[in-house]
């Protein structure tokens, strides 16, 4: 008998009948017979052949199906930590320590942490495997292209002001960019009110310059003190100023040089005011997060420096102090509202408290106006908004600062309203919260915030951009009881589920990071989503750049 | 899986090729020729799995080019008729569905460019976001062209049919205001490339004392035609253009029949990177824009001076001056000396300009105190850099008037040659660099014998040439001088485009302007959100042979 009758076709079934025994055996064994090596298979030897050459098929697909996934692993797509330590070897060989002996590329557990985790965040934070400090744009490629070959993903950090998690580490391992390095002014033209300027340069350091050079120019784009320009396009940012100004999505960045995930180097439009040739790329990456790409330099537009005064009225409640702001922004004169901010009776009462101003102010909800334009203007600006201020019902005295220095003084309680809240309430921390409504919503909103938070027995101050419909409820709770962090969490997400029932946005400048991608979907729906998930995938295969922020994880189904 | 497959493939045709095989070892008696057989069986089998494992990368490989840009494949004129008995069936109501000659004729050429072009098979009237959707789905359904249609205003051929044929889906139905929020000072309202006029909108706009304020570009167009070209017009110096914050969200149809609304109503969102942004000087190539939320601003009281210059330089250095006062400035426009010529002979009975390069100002104030203070800044300014024959309007009607003067613009220009028509430029650079970009300008239209009056947006450096022609022969030395133009603006950190939008006119350009890699980006997009390349085809994104 062959080698081949043997495994692959057993001799055809015996022509003489059955064991007697056989037709006493259960019946579940009768089946056996079936079975094509069985020597009593029944039926034809074709039959006995095709079945056998099934059965090895399916075995043979199951078993290449099992190498493939073995080999190439589907998991995570990233690199093992070989890959990881492959990768830091290859950037300490790439940037060697610079003359005086500073490390460009550093694995120091303590460095590693600081880039990896934020204080002003709650959410869960892993460190980076290793921070290298860029100087260029040719190293940023050259870092990212160090990081496509190993697999590893690419986090930016510059600022470090962001309060949702943007930069901090992946968890098999990750790349940190540090751009500190990268924030020098490259060209300003004052003819054209532009500037050039490298990413990890701080908005008031630009600022800064441009007044010290007699410059009579700015950036009106204000988010919190120490942030960079990569950062605040990554974000989206916005300040006291949108109101006036707008947005980081409006149109103060001309254009953006962007490291794209594949090392190509773009320059998304040229330096023209305005441009319709075709659909803006520069948007693509504001608010993107530094998960499309890693910007390098940006051409900001720059807005004249206009004169301001401070004014100041207080209200029984919130609501007559919002319904006072759209008035005033509807007026002839809303075009000189360069910021309207709003302070709830605790913030004032925590700045009396905290002291870091002049002198204390009556505890009332309250609004600070900045007015720009000329005297005249401004002027009679406060006049109006003395009047519209009056027929909405407030209270006390309309103060205006007729002097700069008065300017100053009064517009330090709106600067200093963190700094107060903590002053306030030592030893305690606190959560910010940055829902945005239309702004006909924003009294229900806040109105609803300030009982839900009262009922939980939770402390909070609130400090508002009205103009805009955006308000940040400043959550305070103990470091070291756990249940009243519980609380404070759920106050937070009833709060942004009260701001999407109202049409709004649950982060109206900070951003999403890691600590609001549960709510996208909610706010844009399945489709938008999945239409940013689907260019985030075209644009970064990989999925290197800044992992795990923004994008929500797909549904399961 | 495709990795798989071709292995399961070559199982089978192992097995079947065995069986004559195994039959006749069957029959035989001797087991001796059985080693031969099974390093055949081997070798067949690797050689099957080996020549399968190339078919299937052939395979896959196939399908990425499908995907490609450069050659959608669209359906052939037999699928576009079943195309357009299946729309007729969807729309009961006979004038839902044209395919009168006329009709599809007029709905794929415009008589303000020279883009060569092919009428689209059908036209279709929807009257809802639904009707959209039922659309698309059949223009995925026989892979056929889709072109959204409304104002027509474009000049760069954005709405021009396919050469394999199309649907043109008119939004003309789709102009109704769906709700106007004052307290908030936005709309939602339906357009599609769109609908409602633009005068029509100003002024009930005007009614509830807001209006709609970057939205200026030429009367009658709509805003979807306006989101998907990216406009802006003479208020851009105040308010930005479309690309800045004033459309709050859009409604949008997918190729793939998705309707997605890209934000909520709230100012401002840091919620992503801001999809709303995708759509605008998309030209339609992404989707169908259905619904818009329009920001609105506070109307404010304004008047209108106009002064004279010597040169462009002095005048664009005037309103730089002027920009950085602070003062309210809604428009700032320049009109050539040439210009100024045609003004006066198209309005005889008009005002009596020095034939000078011209400043038009519209200044807007709080009060008629602040109008006249902003007014005196603008003339001391305009007088310092050497400005001359300062006029401020007396009041409304004069306003009007000289307002009027600098609109009736582009049909004094084409009356100074009976007859003829015109092609117009649109670049744009840093407004420092307009004059020089002028001056040279004006030398080769000196030396190429046109006649071309220009006007310039000149507080954003953005300023059009009407090179006027009367026989082909002009046209091609227009386009020649266009061509150049084009060249010096990007020379200067300029666009090609500063409100006209790309289409089929300017996207030769688009690679020098923006770079390899930026073009790249937005193909990338294009092919993402479009594999199948029916959205608007041929607009916007340079050809292959282009980008070499």
């Amino acid at each position: 008998m062959s080698l081949f009758h043997r495994c692959l076709l057993q001799p055809p079934r015996n022509p003489q009948p059955l064991p007697s025994g056989a037709s006493s055996r259960p019946r579940f064994v009768a089946f056996t017979q079936y079975s094509p090596w069985s020597r009593e298979f029944p039926f034809s030897w074709r039959t006995r052949a095709l079945l056998q050459s099934a059965v090895y098929a399916i075995g043979i697909v199951l078993a290449t199906n099992y190498v493939d996934s073995a080999w190439f692993p589907k998991g995570s797509g990233y690199g093992s930590s070989r890959d990881v330590k492959i990768a830091i070897e290859k950037l300490k060989l790439t940037f060697p320590d610079t003359e005086d002996g500073e490390e460009r590329v550093s694995t120091h557990p303590d460095v590693l942490h600081e880039h990896g985790s934020s204080e002003n965040s709650y959410h869960p934070a892993s460190a980076h495997s290793v921070v290298v400090r860029a100087q260029s744009t040719e190293d940023v490629v050259t870092i990212v292209k160090i990081a496509s070959e190993c697999k590893i993903p690419v986090v930016v950090y510059s600022g470090a002001t962001s309060l949702e998690g943007h930069f901090s580490g992946a968890s098999p391992g990750s790349i940190c960019i540090d751009m500190s390095e990268m924030d020098k002014i490259l060209e300003i033209h004052e003819a054209d009110s532009d500037l050039i300027c490298q990413a990890g340069a701080r908005w008031e350091d630009i600022n800064d310059t441009l007044e010290e050079k007699g410059i009579p120019l700015f950036f009106p784009l204000d988010p919190g003190p120490g942030a960079t320009i990569g950062g605040m396009i990554g974000t989206g940012c916005s300040g006291t100023n949108a109101v006036r100004y707008g947005t980081a999505k409006a149109e103060w960045f001309l254009n953006l040089t962007v490291v794209l995930p594949n090392g190509e180097v773009i320059k998304t439009r040229r330096r023209a005011r305005k441009s319709s040739a075709g659909f803006d790329t520069t948007k693509l990456f504001i608010g993107a997060e530094g998960t499309l790409g890693i910007v390098t330099e940006a051409t900001l537009r720059l807005a004249p420096v206009l004169p301001t005064r401070i004014a100041m009225a207080q209200f029984k409640n919130v609501e007559q102090a919002v319904n006072a702001v759209q008035d005033v922004l509807n007026s002839p004169y809303g075009g000189n509202i360069q910021c309207v901010e709003l302070l709830d009776d605790d913030m004032i009462h925590a700045i009396n408290v905290a002291g870091f101003t002049l002198k204390p102010l009556p505890v009332h909800d309250t609004l600070f106006f900045k007015i720009q334009g000329d005297q005249a203007a401004i002027k009679l600006a406060a006049k109006t908004i003395a009047k519209i201020v009056k027929a909405h019902g407030s209270t006390g005295k309309f103060e205006f600062s007729e002097t700069e220095e008065e300017a100053k003084n009064l517009w330090s309680n709106r600067k200093y309203a963190l700094t107060s809240t903590m002053g306030a309430h030592p030893g305690t921390r606190c959560w910010t919260t940055d829902v945005c409504v239309p702004v006909s919503k924003l009294p229900e909103l806040v109105y609803g915030t300030k009982t839900d938070l009262a009922e939980a027995g939770l402390r909070s101050t609130i400090v508002g951009h009205v103009g805009d419909g955006n308000f940040h409820a400043l959550i305070l709770f103990s470091p070291d009881d756990p249940e009243e962090f519980e609380k404070v969490k759920e106050a937070v997400h009833r709060l942004v589920h009260r701001a999407l029932s109202l049409d709004g946005t649950c982060t109206g400048e900070h951003g999403i990071g890691v600590g609001k991608k549960e709510y996208l979907a909610e706010e844009l729906g399945e489709g938008t989503v999945e239409l940013m998930r689907s260019i985030k995938k075209a644009v970064d295969p990989m999925g290197l750049m800044n992992p795990g922020k923004l994008y929500p994880d797909p549904p399961t189904k | 899986m495709q990795k798989r497959n071709p292995l399961f493939r070559a199982q089978s045709i192992t097995g079947n090729w065995r069986f004559p095989k195994a039959q006749r070892r069957f029959t035989s008696t001797s087991s001796t020729h059985a080693s031969p057989s099974i390093s055949r069986t081997i070798l067949l089998l690797t050689g099957a799995s080996i020549a399968s494992g190339f078919a299937g990368f052939a395979w896959a490989t196939r399908q990425k080019a499908i995907v490609s840009l450069a050659k959608p494949e669209y359906g052939s004129p037999q699928d576009f008729q079943k195309a357009i008995v299946e729309l007729k069936n969807s729309f009961p109501d006979k004038d839902t569905v044209s395919t009168d000659p006329e009709d599809v004729y007029a709905h794929g050429f415009s008589v303000n460019d020279y883009h060569p072009g092919f009428a689209h098979s059908v036209v279709v009237y929807p009257s809802s976001t639904e009707d959209v959707v039922k659309i698309v789905k059949i223009a995925n359904k026989y892979h056929m062209p889709i072109v959204a249609y409304s104002g027509a205003t474009s000049l760069e051929g954005q709405f021009r049919g396919h050469s394999a044929g199309g649907i043109c889906v008119d939004m003309a139905l789709m102009s109704e205001i769906l709700a106007i929020n004052e307290a908030d000072s936005d709309m939602a309202r339906i357009d599609l490339d769109h609908s409602m006029k633009y005068f029509v909108m100003f002024q009930t706009l005007k009614a509830s004392l807001c209006f709609s304020p970057q939205i200026d570009p030429a009367p009658t167009a709509t805003l979807g035609g306006m989101i998907s070209n990216g406009c802006s017009g003479t208020n851009a110096v105040r308010y930005g253009t479309s690309k800045g914050e004033w459309f709050l969200n859009v409604t949008v149809v997918l190729p793939s029949g998705e309707v997605i609304k890209t934000r909520r109503r709230s100012r401002k969102s840091s919620a992503g990177f801001d999809t709303t942004k995708l759509f605008i000087g998309a030209e339609g190539t992404l989707g169908i824009i259905t619904e818009v939320t329009i920001r609105l601003a506070p109307v404010l009281p304004t008047t209108v001076a106009v002064v004279h210059f010597p040169d462009v330089r002095k005048a664009c250095e005037a309103v730089k001056d002027v920009m950085n006062k602070g003062v309210g400035i809604q428009c700032v426009e320049i009109l050539d000396d040439l210009f100024m010529q045609a003004i006066k002979n198209f309005r005889p009975t008009g005002r009596d300009y020095p034939q000078k390069d011209t400043l038009f100002f519209k200044l807007q104030g709080y009060s008629e105190a602040s109008l006249e203070e902003s007014a005196k800044v603008v003339q001391e300014v305009a007088e310092k850099h050497g400005g001359f024959g300062f006029q401020l309007a007396k009041d409304d009607k004069d306003a009007e008037e000289i307002w009027d003067d600098r609109k009736s613009a582009h049909y004094a220009g084409l009356a100074l040659i009976p007859g003829c028509r015109s092609l117009a430029t649109d670049v744009c650079v840093p407004v420092s660099r307009l004059p020089d970009l002028i001056y040279e300008t004006q030398q080769d239209l000196k030396q190429s014998g046109l006649v071309a009056p220009m006007v310039g947006h000149v507080g954003d450096g953005n300023f059009h040439a009407q090179l006027l022609v009367t026989n082909d022969a002009d046209l091609e030395i227009a386009k020649q001088v266009s061509a150049r133009l084009v060249h010096r603006a990007i020379a200067m950190d300029g666009t090609c485009t500063g409100e006209h939008g790309v289409g089929l006119g300017k996207k030769k350009y688009l690679v020098e302007e923006l770079g390899e890699g930026t073009v790249e980006l937005m193909k990338l997009v294009k092919r993402t959100l479009d594999p199948l390349g029916l959205f608007n085809p041929g607009k916007l994104y340079p050809d292959e042979n282009d980008s070499k």
